[in-house]
């Protein structure tokens, strides 16, 4: 096994740059996912680790081997693709066996990395059957099965589970990580989900228009984002934003001219300073307090068990949205007073950048 | 609507009839006496079966001979033509390489060129070449058909990249690729590819009567073109000639018919 390193990887189609410059370092045995909107260069980065693209500028290092201009097949790798590109002709035993056969590696060797393949996967009862009698999960399962029995130092996804329908993808996101416990195998994985980057991660790369926005783990990416595409990407719903301007008592004035509380500041900021207040909906408190704002009801989306109310500002401020426990007692159309903790508040400066406060988040 | 598709049918089997009679009648006067075709009216079935005139061609007329003629180039244009054109195809298709489109946008447009208008300057190419009244002239235009390249490239633009993408991680060359993982799914393709140019080059009178100069290495159209000169009058002779000229390409189409339509339609419609 072995570390991964991307050194300012650059790459055009044309005279479009997709990537700009990129550098992520993986460590030994991590499992690190790149999430971004599409379009947004992460499955050309990931092409590029592979060797199926060739970069423009800068370097691919994988352990201490510098790989860049290495064929897809010396660099140690393997890759799950999202259509699974069996080989539909071969059958499930052929398939997982294809890549050593090519090596020329003696017969039994491979007859036994299958089977242990196989037996990770639980799919030892498919080995002889084509890949067109199998389900999109079992699929799904042989596209990993012919990546295990290479023994590649890094794993590569290529959002594996977009194919699959919703319940399945529950399954098989479960799968990857069981799967990553027991090979330990450093992983590359690329998705467009947040949902799967923030379970699966140990680190995450957010990637926009061939940038990284930010790196880390999951739980830091989603209680310090180092800016406001990061605080609305990850998350559902995503991160309320209020536009605000500082008003000369150290509070923030919305746009509707009520002032909320903000944390302490790093460094101060000047009266007037406009910037935007961010919470998520999940900290958005209703019920009574001395510092409750009023916010009328629009429209309950109701989810069993949790509810997520649209509040639109009586003032005419942007709509907010607040998730919670559904008791039934809200009603559209009614009004609420509503909370914003100080703590769990986000600031961002007109650019989008993160506003640094003190404190840890509760 | 039961009406309707007794008319239908009537229709379809009044034009195979229509079709087929020519071919029938052949098959039937090859079995006739000498001149009992010229009869009028000309008799439908022979009066008296004989099979005379099989006995005369591979005998005194030697057409045996012919037939493996042909039997030898047609078998070697195919093999020649799968082995050029299918990776032509695949090329076009799947590799990246500096003016792939624009030489195959230049191959399709030659497409509308008829093929007797290159006759004259490729047997002159052929004669500086040497290779006139050789089978290796005779099999040129069958190497590398536009028709075909066009085929297989339509039929491999419905393989996926991945797919290759996994063999190439998985560690096979370009080589190993077409042979262990595209060639397997190009198979319908292949038989109507092969059927295609096995008939075009059974077929051809053309281009074998101009390249062809030495009568044993005639082939079967070219030998019977021959023989009608000598024999004109004889009706029954040619037949028999004809019958066993046609026969084995129809025979091999008969029985491979299914592939060959469903290879001309997939492809076409992705899925």
């Amino acid at each position: 096994m072995a570390g991964l390193t991307i050194e300012t990887a650059r790459k055009c189609f044309g005279s479009i740059e997709v990537l700009k410059g990129v550098s992520i370092a993986v460590a030994d045995g991590e499992f690190t996912v790149i999430v971004g909107p599409s379009g947004c260069g992460k499955s050309t980065l990931l092409r590029a680790v592979a060797g199926l693209e060739e970069l423009d500028g800068g370097r691919i290092i994988i352990g201490d081997r510098d790989v860049t201009r290495l064929a897809p097949s010396e660099r140690g790798i393997a890759m799950v693709f999202q259509s699974y590109a069996l080989y539909p002709h071969l059958s499930v035993r052929e398939n997982m066996a294809f890549g050593l056969r090519i090596a020329k590696v003696d017969k039994a060797e491979i007859a036994q990395q299958v089977q242990r393949a196989a037996q990770i996967l639980n799919i030892e009862a498919l080995l002889d059957r084509k890949p067109a009698a199998l389900s999109g999960g079992q699929r799904q399962r042989v596209a990993i099965g012919r990546a295990i029995v290479r023994q590649p130092q890094i794993f590569l996804f290529d959002e594996p589970l977009s194919n699959l329908d919703a319940d399945l993808r529950v399954r098989m996101r479960y799968e990857f990580a069981r799967l990553h416990r027991q090979l330990g195998t450093t992983t590359l994985y690329v998705t467009h989900d947040q949902v799967e980057a923030m379970t699966l991660a140990d680190r995450i790369v957010v990637l926009r228009d061939g940038r990284i926005e930010q790196i880390g783990s999951p739980r830091m990416l989603y209680e310090r984002p180092a800016n406001i595409f990061v605080a609305q990407f990850l998350g559902t719903p995503r991160m309320n934003i209020l536009p605000a301007t500082m008003a000369d008592d150290g509070r923030a004035a919305l746009a509707d001219g009520r002032r909320l509380a903000l944390p302490a500041l790093a460094a101060p900021l000047a009266a007037g300073t406009s910037l935007s207040v961010g919470i998520r909906p999940e900290h958005v408190r209703i019920g009574d307090a001395p510092d409750a704002l009023a916010f009328t009801i629009d429209f309950i989306e109701r989810l069993g068990g949790l509810a997520t109310v649209h509040l639109q500002s009586a003032a005419g401020g942007g709509p907010i949205a607040c998730q919670l426990r559904d008791d039934g007692s809200l009603r559209e159309g009614s009004s609420a007073p509503v909370r914003l903790p100080t703590e769990h508040l986000h600031l961002f400066d007109p650019s989008g950048a993160a506003i640094e406060t003190r404190g840890e988040r509760p | 609507m039961s009406l309707r598709r007794w008319t239908v049918t009537l229709l379809a089997a009044l034009v195979a009839l229509f079709t087929i009679a020519p071919l029938l009648w052949m098959l039937s006067v090859s079995f006739m006496a000498r001149g009992e075709a010229a009869q009028f009216p000309p008799p439908l079935l022979p009066g008296d079966p004989t099979l005379d005139n099989y006995r005369a061609l591979f005998g005194s007329f030697g057409i045996g001979h012919f037939l493996i003629n042909s039997l030898l180039v047609s078998t070697l244009a195919t093999l020649l033509a799968l082995f050029f054109t299918i990776p032509a195809g695949y090329a076009f298709a799947k590799l990246r390489f500096r003016g792939r489109d624009a030489t195959f946008r230049l191959l399709v447009a030659a497409l509308v060129v008829p093929g007797q208008i290159g006759m004259l300057p490729l047997f002159l190419e052929l004669k500086a070449m040497g290779l006139v009244n050789s089978y290796a002239g005779a099999l040129v235009p069958w190497l590398a058909g536009i028709f075909g390249i066009f085929l297989v490239r339509q039929y491999c633009l419905t393989i996926p990249d991945e797919m290759l993408e996994a063999a190439r991680i998985d560690g096979a060359s370009e080589a190993q690729i077409l042979r262990r993982i595209v060639l397997p799914l190009l198979s319908p393709i292949i038989v109507t590819l092969a059927l295609f140019v096995f008939l075009g080059s059974w077929n051809d009178f053309m281009w074998p009567l101009i390249i062809l100069a030495d009568q044993d290495l005639y082939t079967l159209p070219v030998a019977l073109a021959a023989m009608s000169r000598e024999h004109v009058q004889d009706n029954e002779l040619m037949m028999a000639g004809a019958v066993v000229t046609t026969l084995p390409v129809l025979v091999l189409f008969l029985a491979l018919q299914r592939f060959y339509l469903s290879g001309l339609t997939t492809g076409s419609v992705k899925g």
